[in-house]
């Protein structure tokens, strides 16, 4: 289904376009992805080091973990871009 | 240097006689981590001891300085430290002058909460006071009658009243003021009324005359009085003022004596004689033992003790002084245990580059340095003053790392990038090169691999230092393991793909089954690597895909860094290239409004960036070292080297 109206300009400045779009979606998605999972994780840690200043060090561990996530996205939004 | 400080075990036993002398010496040398001695239930065991008797005059009169202090607002964490008081001089104030200090704080203090609690009311009567102003009534008519009610109160609107009523609303109030009078008889009707409407009784002030000018008294009283706790604050400033220097003396020294006085209470006794245990740095271990046995002319016994696998040793950095700083965040993870490596000067190298890496930008970087050297004023001493150490450091290689990457607030230097290029094309104008992403993304996978095989060689050292037999060799081949499997799938990746800046075996003729000899050494790897994992505990084997994700998270040195850039650059493009150029060049009245707006958003953007350097470099560098470095290598939970006795920073003996 080719549009009669359609120029080889408009097609490649469209793929730019869903190209920009689909970076747009890889940072966002993990972003959400890597929120959800440190919303349990960062709840539970803040409780445990108000029980305990020690745990300080090992429940940011914990909670920087799904962190890995919306970095995947950042490289693969760069990755699609440049 | 990369171990702790190696410690030695001492155990003291002597006359109760040498108690006090022992216990001085070995508060003067400040070296001596106790052992709390734990008490026995059953008869004939060994006691706690009891503290010295001037223990409780000593604690009285710490007592009475912490007052003082905390009245003035002395902290002596933050004060500076003039010239050092003697002891004796110190004694001889503390009792001649601070019971006179303390009577005239203790005065202040009094009157400033009586006058402070006098304003409250007079400001409570003036609130109660305020609805009444909008009404036109002396306060002594709303209240005396027998025949009439008075309802007083706030209201949401006007209401009509049908029965005979005297009736003044006013809505010049905040939420209204309505005042009703009628006979008794129709109280219970009229009060149905005003409910409906939202009514909301308030007691009338017990008080005479117009209510304008109470309020105003009132509020006069209240001003007057603050006047005067200024004046109290005013002298509790030059109490502080004058006597900051004696007080933070005389609190060292009482702490050191009360620390002193209830030392015993750490050592087992029996009816003559005391025995204690603790631990020594090795370096000063001989010196200190000469000096106990010189100050008790020989009356005393001391034996060094075997150090245990099972004991827990107290564990004392030693790193040289450029590491030190790094020690806080050591800490804030878990101290190493004595046996194993400390990595703080590991972090204290590779922190300021990983965090420089990602900053990369000569005018962040001048900005953080600025701010850790400005803020160090309110920052004297503990963790604040280690974070801004590292902070310096870190922007000190932030801003080489700008200048290699030739960026300064998003704007590129005269040079072209020195290294790869961040550059983005953002604003329509690509610089020569652009950004070379795939580039820096593969450096930093680089940094990855080496530093999580660095962490994996430590592993093994490490697993050697802390286990014993059977166990330490399953954890050194299980390091390795780890090791192989991460090095066979990297090998595998090479022999199947070119990737730039990395070895490209792909063109090695095919031996086995279409594979090549790099293929088949990475599969070797692999599967021994696993076998290696498997033989410690299977379980850990369902961690191998953390190999691949620990790798790939080291791309973030470089993706981290890049979203800076391109925030610098957006915020440059919006601010400079958007707003303020097109209107300088023909200027007009709006134009001047837009141009201010355009500063507004080149400042407020760019602070945010900073702040959003500091978290990203710092979050993210320090994560890399917590999540994917120490996990490889890394036990923690040393315990923390508390030697007996106090670095004195006000006073001399």
């Amino acid at each position: 289904m080719v549009d009669v109206g359609t120029t080889l300009e408009m097609v490649q400045a469209s793929q730019v376009g869903l190209k920009a779009v689909g970076a747009g979606l890889a940072v966002g998605l993990a972003g959400v992805g890597t929120g959800l999972g440190e919303m349990g994780i960062g709840a539970a840690a803040v409780g445990a080091t108000a029980e305990n200043r020690d745990m300080f060090g090992l429940a940011l561990l914990f909670t920087v973990i799904p962190e890995t996530i919306v970095i995947f996205g950042l490289v693969v939004a760069l990755l699609l871009l440049f | 240097m990369l171990r702790p400080e190696r410690m030695r075990r001492l155990l003291i036993a002597a006359p109760k006689s040498e108690l006090d002398t022992i216990i001085r010496e070995l508060y003067r040398h400040n070296v001596y981590h106790i052992e709390d001695f734990v008490p026995e239930s059953s008869p004939g065991a060994l006691s706690i001891g009891h503290p010295l008797p001037e223990a409780s005059d000593a604690a009285s009169a710490l007592i009475k300085v912490r007052a003082i202090e905390n009245a003035c607002g002395i902290d002596p964490e933050n004060v500076e430290v003039k010239a050092k008081l003697p002891a004796s001089k110190v004694r001889e104030m503390i009792r001649k002058d601070l019971p006179v200090i303390q009577k005239e704080t203790e005065d202040l203090v009094g009157s400033r909460s009586k006058l402070e609690a006098r304003q409250k009311e007079h400001e409570q009567r003036a609130r109660e006071l305020e609805p009444f102003t909008a009404v036109p009534l002396d306060l002594e008519f709303y209240r005396g009658y027998t025949r009439f009610t008075v309802f007083t109160g706030h209201i949401a609107h006007d209401v009509e009243i049908d029965v005979p009523n005297e009736k003044y609303f006013s809505d010049k109030v905040a939420g209204n003021i309505i005042v009703v009078v009628v006979q008794n008889e129709h109280r219970e009707q009229v009060e149905r009324t005003l409910l409906d409407a939202g009514f909301q009784a308030i007691p009338v002030p017990e008080e005479t005359g117009a209510p304008a000018d109470r309020l105003k008294a009132h509020l006069e009283e209240a001003r007057r009085i603050e006047g005067e706790v200024a004046a109290i604050n005013g002298k509790i400033a030059g109490i502080r003022e004058k006597h900051t220097d004696f007080l933070v003396a005389c609190d060292e020294l009482l702490t050191a004596d009360v620390e002193r006085a209830e030392a015993p209470l750490r050592f087992a006794t029996t009816e003559e004689t005391f025995l204690t245990e603790g631990w020594i740095p090795e370096r000063i271990f001989e010196e200190v033992k000469e000096a106990l046995v010189r100050v008790t002319g020989g009356k005393i016994y001391l034996e060094e003790l075997e150090i245990e696998h099972s004991d827990a040793v107290p564990v004392k950095y030693d790193n040289p002084s450029f590491a030190r700083p790094s020690q806080m965040f050591m800490d804030l993870y878990s101290r190493p245990q004595y046996a194993e490596i400390d990595p703080t000067l590991m972090v204290s190298i590779v922190f300021p580059i990983f965090f420089g890496m990602i900053l990369g930008d000569v005018g962040y970087g001048l900005i953080l340095l600025a701010l850790s050297l400005g803020l160090r004023k309110f920052f004297k001493a503990g963790d604040g003053r280690l974070l801004l150490i590292s902070l310096r450091n870190a922007s000190i290689v932030s801003i080489i790392f700008g200048v290699l990457y030739s960026e300064i607030i998003g704007y590129s230097l005269p040079w072209a990038p020195i290294i790869y290029s961040r550059h983005l094309n953002i604003g329509g104008h690509a610089a020569e090169h652009g950004a070379q992403v795939a580039e820096l993304l593969i450096v930093s996978i680089w940094i990855g691999i080496l530093h999580i095989t660095l962490g994996r060689i430590l592993g093994m050292i490490n697993a050697r230092n802390l286990y014993h037999g059977k166990h330490a060799t399953q954890a050194i081949l299980s390091n390795a393991g780890w090791l192989g499997v991460m090095w066979g799938i990297i090998l595998m990746i090479w022999s199947m793909y070119a990737i730039p800046l990395m070895p490209d075996l792909s063109w090695l003729p095919a031996v086995v089954m279409g594979f090549n000899p790099a293929t088949v050494v990475g599969a070797v790897l692999l599967v021994g690597g696993i076998i290696a994992i498997a033989q410690e505990n299977v379980l850990e084997v369902i961690e191998i895909p953390t190999i691949i994700s620990h790798v790939l998270s080291y791309a973030r040195l470089a993706a981290v860094g890049l979203s800076s850039v391109a925030i610098a650059m957006v915020v440059n493009y919006i601010a400079i290239e958007l707003m303020i150029s097109p209107q300088l060049e023909n200027l007009s009245a709006v134009g001047v409004v837009i141009i201010i707006v355009g500063i507004i958003v080149f400042l407020l953007g760019h602070v945010l960036n900073t702040a959003l350097g500091i978290l990203g470099g710092g979050l993210n560098s320090i994560r890399l070292h917590y999540v994917e470095f120490f996990t490889k290598f890394y036990k923690g939970g040393g315990k923390r080297y508390n030697p007996f006795g106090m670095e004195s920073k006000f006073t001399e003996e």
